[in-house]
């Protein structure tokens, strides 16, 4: 890479291009050097090359800002077409609603008017365009405030602008600023506040789930904003470079900046419904997500030396990196750790890292990520980072009984994965304790499955090993995993072995499937009956496929057939997977495994598989066991995947007929052309090219139009399929809420209207008479800011977990509802109409139904 | 999304000489391909350790553990199969250089899986870099083979007053888990601190196992572990070997580039 890129890419980092200046002014000064000297003949690649780090480097923007400014100053013209770049990746930004493009090039033009390369009243026009686009989506008259995640967002962008020129613009335009404060306020004031009680991380269990002094995200940024001004509008983790070169920089032409305009947000309903509103305001918050949900995991002791608004920066500048890096290790940690401030802070970092990995309803990228870089942060920062962590997961497992579900499965799979890169060292004997507490305790729940999944990723042996600082943990580990033939296991039966031993001896000798099959129906079933010939023949062949995933593979895709001969129809299909949880009760991974690749291998319905997870058995642990929940996981989320699949095909599919059209009408106009033009043969002139070529021609213009009726014909055969997926998602989450409806109608307390879960909570404390309060031992920041509850810090940990069995299976059942009805929104939301009419009925459970609406984020008295 | 500092289009420097085609039908395979080779693993790994860490970048089609050649043990690498593109970029960005078993494991994108690339392409079965290693890891059967060798010529010096060949195992594979997963020769360090493995998962392959649709024309599992096991007696004369066997292993290569 030539010199000048480098130092554009590594301007204010600690790295050998800079040799020892630490300085933001030398590393400016030297870089600016380098560009000047290539400027005239590299004009279009530092161009591209400045924009791109200034996007995806966003913390250095100041430092590009000030580049910029100086370059300013030699020469105005390449400015000038920079800004142009600027504007019309600005406007695309905004029409593709790309929310990260806008928020990161409002920065750049925000330090642009602070380098005086930008007029500061472009800058306010923007403002202004932003606020009054804002203000009409809100107006119930002009608008449609169904689409307030986009005036929220639009709002949010001009805010966060004023970490990094707040203080040129007060000084210079004061009136201005206080006319945007006044704006911002009003619309404060006509927008509804965000109460999005399903994105929670944590149940809030003080009846009232958000209290009025709760502060939406757009309130606490503004909040943020209100003390920064009251602060006088410093900041201590934005640079400000351009400072030190503010003589030369006045000198500068300030450019102007053409308009920008927002889209057109879609028009409301025509038919306005609490269905067809909810759907339309799912789509706008699909669009326009939030970017962060605060997590408060440590006492605000460890945070709280920071200006409010330095908290927003760093989150800012930590997220960022995290987009920007993902898939780069090295720069990732070391941008992480190294970000331009004055202070420490792991303690933030480790906060905003664990807010994305829990955020709700999904993380921007794969849990997997942040498991990297909280491995790659530990390296990085072994003498801080590993303690922090370490804080945080206290933290969370104090608080486990109140956290989502869906957050709950996601930090136990961080968590086992994390130790199985750190040799599995955890101190374990501080939980030893959760072996007193009874089997649903969350918290002992959440050891369990710890062990569990580290038992996966190693082996039973290890982990027990990693136990043993801690008595008697080892009680909760997996059983030892191996296959469980049962055949006959009630009595001599020798007749179930003698037909396994035939049946084994058919697949040793090679026999074809057809020959298996016609044995079991002439010599087993006549004989034995289904319920023998379905035990024998599943468990002998899930023997053979015992050895390892690829030997089940083998044997499904061998004997499928058989399988599917012995259990046709749905019921018996329950029965087979039945069988499957019983040869592999001592291993949930293979139990999970194989009836997945049933389903996979369509020897099961996901109907099937819902019907055998509410089944009595399962029912029975769904509060001590996450093995029901791993396989209902599974069946959803591969019907999820057939379908999304699906339309992927169709999509690619649709643009391959499009194109091969074009190519069969091009086709067909050169033959045209060719047919009409008059040769001279032997002399006379004829219609028509020489034959030879329109020969050719012909027969191309005739491949090109079957070309497209093959894929037309295939295009409408995956649209036939979509249309029958999306019926049997219907089917499925139709059955999948009727399960939960009837479970829950129920085991949920006879003839109580508890109508929230804390509610549920304190019948079963009243009968204990035990103090209500959470067991006092919450290091942890609430959620809602308010101060914790009486504590007796230093005090001796209350242990006892004081929810009731029934109690904790209605909480752990409600929790699951709520967290599948929020990762499947989108699929759920087409077929409301149907589940309105059969399932969330006013018999429903009321909980039940709240669970179900929360998750949707469904206003519930819009029902 | 990162482009600033890595070239996107650039999958992977290393180039498997056994790839049928040309360098851009190479790239092209790599920048469509839904395998991920995993390197540097542990004999001992199971398939279904390899899929709970695996499944948290995406559904998993097929795993495919790489054997030697000649034991029908695991040598030490398998290939994942995903059903996306997405997932399996997603294997490769977060879980190489991560740890499975102790190890660190290497995972990169692969041109696709083909019968015969689960087998070790080094002399004596396994990959060729644990031919020639000097070090001592007890993950990957012990020493090297190379060194193997020569301790076992050594310790034939040595151990006349037993007298013969036979004294020494056969190499079969049923020590597996116990022993050392290579080949057995006596050495029975690796097995040793991996005592309650359950080792009954051992795993053969049988060549016909990619042709599902022929399924009911198959042999079963289990009729080809028995016909698996001529193939994995000794070798007999491993100077007649040497000339068939190349030493273009994959994992030379890739290590050379690390």
């Amino acid at each position: 890479m030539s010199s000048w890129r480098n130092l554009l890419l590594r301007i204010g980092d600690k790295t050998p291009e800079y040799g020892a200046a630490t300085d933001f002014k030398d590393h400016i000064e030297t870089c600016f050097g380098a560009i000047r000297r290539e400027l005239d003949h590299s004009q279009t690649e530092i161009l591209e090359f400045l924009l791109a780090c200034a996007e995806q480097l966003p913390h250095k923007i100041p430092l590009y800002g000030t580049l910029i400014g100086l370059i300013n100053l030699e020469n105005e013209d390449f400015v000038k077409k920079l800004l142009d770049k600027i504007h019309t990746k600005f406007q695309d930004a905004l029409n593709s609603g790309d929310c990260n493009g806008v928020r990161i090039l409002m920065r750049l033009m925000t330090v642009l008017m602070c380098s005086k390369v930008l007029q500061l009243s472009s800058l306010v026009g923007i403002f202004d365009t932003f606020l009054s686009s804002a203000a009409t989506i809100v107006d119930e008259e002009k608008g449609n405030p169904l689409w307030q995640p986009c005036a929220d967002f639009y709002i949010t962008c001009i805010l966060s602008c004023l970490p990094w020129g707040g203080a040129e613009l007060v000084e210079q335009v004061p009136e201005e600023i206080d006319r945007l404060m006044v704006s911002v306020e009003a619309y404060l004031s006509i927008r509804r506040r965000d109460s999005d009680t399903g994105l929670f991380f944590f149940e809030k269990d003080d009846g009232n789930e958000r209290g009025s002094g709760d502060k939406d995200f757009v309130e606490d940024l503004w909040e943020r904003i209100q003390a920064l001004s009251s602060n006088g509008w410093k900041v201590e983790s934005v640079p400000r470079p351009h400072l030190s070169f503010e003589a030369q920089l006045v000198a500068g032409k300030s450019h102007e900046f053409g308009t920008v305009s927002c889209p057109n947000i879609p028009s409301p309903p025509s038919v306005p419904s609490g269905i067809s509103n909810g759907k339309q305001k799912h789509e706008a918050e699909l669009k326009y997500p939030q970017r962060i949900h605060r997590l408060n995991i440590f006492p605000p002791s460890k945070t709280e030396d920071l200006q409010p608004i330095d908290r927003y920066v760093m989150e800012e500048y930590l997220l960022d990196v995290l987009l920007f890096f993902n898939g780069c290790r090295k720069e990732c940690a070391s941008f992480m750790v190294g970000l331009p401030v004055p202070f420490r802070y792991e303690y933030l970092m480790a906060e905003t890292i664990f807010s994305q990995l829990l955020m709700l309803p999904q993380p921007p990228f794969k849990p997997i990520y942040y498991t990297l870089v909280i491995i790659d942060l530990c390296k990085a920062l072994p003498g801080a980072f590993p303690a922090v962590v370490a804080g945080a997961v206290r933290a969370l497992f104090e608080k486990i009984a109140d956290l989502d579900m869906e957050c709950r499965t996601r930090l136990i799979l961080w968590f086992s994965h994390h130790l199985s890169n750190f040799q599995f060292i955890w101190p374990w004997e501080e939980w030893a304790y959760v072996l007193d507490l009874p089997k649903w305790a969350p918290q002992r729940v959440f050891v369990q499955e710890v062990l569990e999944r580290e038992v996966r990723l190693s082996y039973w042996d290890k982990v027990k090993q990693s136990v043993e600082n801690a008595a008697g943990l080892e009680e909760l580990l997996p059983p030892k995993g191996g296959p469980n033939l049962t055949l006959g296991a009630d009595g001599a039966d020798n007749n179930e072995h003698a037909l396994s031993g035939e049946l084994n001896n058919l697949v040793k000798g090679k026999a074809p499937v057809r020959e298996i099959i016609s044995w079991i129906d002439e010599t087993v079933l006549p004989n034995n009956g289904l319920e023998v010939t379905l035990r024998v023949v599943v468990q002998t062949l899930l023997n053979i496929g015992s050895k390892s995933f690829t030997h089940l593979i083998t044997v499904l895709e061998r004997y499928g057939q058989v399988f599917a001969k012995v259990c046709p129809d749905q019921d018996k299909q329950v029965m087979l997977i039945a069988e499957v949880g019983l040869f592999w009760k001592s291993n949930t991974q293979m139990t999970a495994i194989a009836i997945d690749r049933m389903m996979g291998y369509r020897l099961v319905s996901n109907l099937a598989i819902v019907r055998w997870v509410f089944s009595l058995e399962n029912i029975e642990q769904f509060h001590t066991s996450d093995r029901p929940w791993e396989v209902l996981r599974n069946a959803v989320s591969k019907t999820y995947n057939r379908i999304s699949d699906l339309r992927k095909e169709i999509l690619s599919l649709k643009r391959n007929v499009l194109s091969a059209e074009e190519a069969a009408k091009q086709a067909k106009e050169e033959l045209d052309a060719a047919e009409s033009k008059l040769t001279l043969v032997d002399g006379e002139p004829v219609l028509g090219e020489n034959p030879a070529r329109l020969n050719r021609l012909k027969s191309q213009a005739a491949k090109a139009k079957e070309e497209v009726v093959s894929l037309q014909e295939s295009f409408e055969a995956k649209e036939a399929l979509l249309v029958r997926a999306i019926e049997e998602n219907e089917a499925l989450f139709l059955m999948l809420y009727k399960s939960f409806s009837n479970v829950l109608a129920e085991r949920l307390p006879e003839g109580s209207n508890a109508r929230t879960l804390h509610e549920l909570k304190s019948t079963e404390v009243d009968v204990m008479a035990v103090d209500p309060q959470e067991p006092s031992t919450m290091e942890v920041d609430n959620e809602n800011q308010k101060p914790p509850n009486s504590q007796s810090n230093g005090g001796k940990k209350s242990n006892a977990y004081n929810v009731g069995e029934k109690e904790q299976w209605c909480i752990t059942t409600l929790g699951y509802v709520k967290a599948f009805s929020r990762q499947y929104a989108a699929e759920i939301w087409p077929h409301i109409e149907k589940l309105d009419a059969e399932v969330l009925t006013e018999e429903a459970p009321p909980l039940f139904r709240s669970a179900v609406y929360s998750g949707l984020r469904r206003p519930i008295n819009e029902a | 999304m990162a482009s600033l500092f890595k070239d996107p289009a650039k999958l992977s420097a290393y180039r498997d000489r056994r790839f049928p085609g040309n360098q851009e039908e190479f790239e092209h395979a790599l920048q469509t391909s839904t395998t991920v080779y995993v390197g540097n693993m542990s004999f001992y790994t199971t398939e279904e350790q390899v899929y709970e860490l695996f499944s948290r970048a995406g559904e998993i089609k097929k795993i495919i553990m790489g054997l030697d050649k000649n034991s029908k043990t695991p040598c030490g690498f398998c290939f994942v199969l995903y059903y996306s593109r997405e997932d399996t970029e997603d294997a490769c960005k977060y879980i190489s250089g991560t740890i499975l078993d102790d190890r660190p494991i290497r995972v990169d994108f692969d041109w696709g899986f083909q019968d015969g690339r689960q087998w070790g392409r080094g002399r004596s079965g396994g990959q060729v870099r644990d031919e020639y290693r000097t070090d001592y890891d007890p993950g990957r059967g012990g020493y090297g083979k190379l060194v193997q060798k020569e301790l076992e010529v050594q310790r034939q010096l040595v151990d006349y007053g037993a007298g013969s060949l036979g004294s020494f195992p056969p190499v079969i594979p049923h020590s597996y888990g116990r022993h050392g997963g290579g080949h057995g020769h006596g050495h029975g360090h690796g097995g040793s601190h991996r005592h309650g493995r359950d080792y009954h998962r051992k795993r053969y392959r049988d060549d016909d196992r990619h042709h599902p649709h022929e399924s009911s024309k198959r042999t079963s599992d289990h009729e080809s572990r028995r016909n698996a096991d001529p193939d994995s007696r000794p070798e007999k004369n491993p100077r007649f070997r040497e000339s068939g066997d190349s030493d273009d292993d994959e994992e030379d290569d890739r290590k050379r580039r690390a």
